[in-house]
């Protein structure tokens, strides 16, 4: 370059310049409320009811520019993503999912915006550099530029349960038949990434959740009555529906950054019915804890970036 | 060390030095649903470059929420939907870093 500023790392890479921005702390959004659910299937108690539940914790931050937000776990055992991240006028609101049912330990989140649309500082030194045009800046060291530890292109496996394959439909089940034989729990189906980076003290991520899965296990039940005369018979029927719906979500662990998921939302349903008239008059039942936001399948499974750096640095 | 620059914040802590590595950014933009845009950072010239997508809306309220494809081509990012899907408002984020 024949002018301006350029500041290159020990392994002689650019850093800092006066054409590209650095990101910088613009503070840690504050934390609303909170809702928990999915710890099992609504309105069903028999074999794998269980599911791995999931909390989404709501943030706010005002500020200028987009920020960029870093997930740092307070407990670095459970699954995080960012699913959404949204703003009216200069508010941002992000919805961050945790694996589990507990309410405790959310998790923090980390901002940062580029240097122009960073906070004021009252701070009368440090260094600024602009780029050419002479107002939009750079890098401000009054504003706690970032400072990048590692990352990797990561992308989670396409099947989201423990039980694999796509559980499907299935009919010749005796009436009534609802007894759930897929393990739609989640927390055995991910890959791992190796990076030495990583500690479960004061790591923290950005990697937004882009995958998402809707896991269908679906049984039809039959059979038919006929008075004791082999005459005047009916016939039942009866449908059992359990759907999972799953975001991507990760895990970081000591040298290890985890692409997996978590559980979203989850529904059961199930319908019983005979025919009217004949031996035992019509009539059946039926129950719905809510409907599948879409067909059953994989989507957005590709590869995201993740980048991590050190908390501890804008505490 | 012997010679770099350091930042050091209020308390006297480390916050930034020529120890370090970081990605710096390019841009961030939103495209809106069924959207495509592509854009050229001639000043990422040599530099490894990374898109970052966030989805604005979140399911089920909003059916199949299919995520812009990003392609990265030398110093030119572009989003497109995937084909034949309708694609979702998306947060883009385009980081640089020097590798």
């Amino acid at each position: 370059m024949a002018y301006g500023f350029e500041a290159k790392n020990d392994n002689g890479k650019v850093i800092i310049n006066d054409t590209i921005e650095n990101l910088h702390f613009v503070g840690k959004a504050a934390r609303g409320s909170s809702s928990a659910g999915v710890g099992d299937f609504p309105g069903y108690g028999g074999a794998n009811d269980a599911l791995d539940g999931r909390i989404i914790h709501y943030y706010t931050i005002t500020c200028s520019g987009t920020p960029i937000a870093f997930i740092k776990p307070t407990d670095y055992a459970r699954w995080h993503g960012v699913i959404k991240q949204s703003v009216s006028s200069t508010t941002w609101s992000f919805d961050v999912i945790v694996s589990g049912t507990s309410t405790s330990n959310p998790p923090e989140l980390y901002c940062f915006v580029n240097a122009n649309d960073a906070p004021s500082s009252s701070e009368s030194y440090g260094m600024q550099v602009f780029k050419s045009n002479g107002s939009t800046k750079t890098f401000d060291s009054r504003k706690q530029p970032l400072a990048i530890t590692g990352g990797a292109n990561v992308v989670a496996p396409s099947d989201p349960t423990n039980s694999s394959g796509l559980p499907g439909t299935s009919s010749g089940h005796s009436w009534n038949h609802s007894s759930n034989d897929h393990d739609f729990r989640c927390t055995n189906r991910y890959n791992e990434y190796n990076d030495s980076n990583i500690n479960t003290s004061n790591t923290m991520f950005a990697c937004p959740s882009l995958a998402q899965a809707v896991y269908k296990r679906q049984q039809h039940g039959y059979k038919e009555s006929c008075n004791r005369f082999g005459f005047g018979c009916q016939d039942h029927f009866s449908t059992a529906a359990f759907w999972v719906m799953y975001r991507s979500a990760f895990r970081l662990r000591a040298n290890k950054f985890d692409a997996g998921w978590s559980v979203f939302a989850a529904g059961y349903s199930f319908s019983s019915s005979f025919e009217s008239g004949g031996w035992f008059g019509g009539g059946g039942g039926s129950y719905s804890s809510g409907s599948m936001p879409y067909t059953a399948k994989t989507i957005n499974l590709q590869s995201n970036a993740y980048i991590i750096a050190d908390s501890s640095r804008y505490d | 060390m012997s010679y770099g620059l350091s930042v050091f914040k209020a308390d006297g802590s480390l916050g930034f030095s020529t120890a370090d590595i970081t990605w710096q950014t390019l841009d961030q933009f939103t495209v809106n649903a069924n959207a495509s845009v592509s854009n050229n950072y001639s000043e990422a010239s040599g530099l490894t470059i990374i898109a970052q997508r966030q989805l604005v809306n979140v399911p089920p309220n909003s059916q199949e929420d299919f995520v812009p494809n990003v392609t990265v081509s030398g110093t030119t990012v572009s989003v497109a939907p995937q084909s034949g899907k309708s694609s979702a408002q998306c947060i883009v984020h385009v980081l640089a870093q020097d590798t």
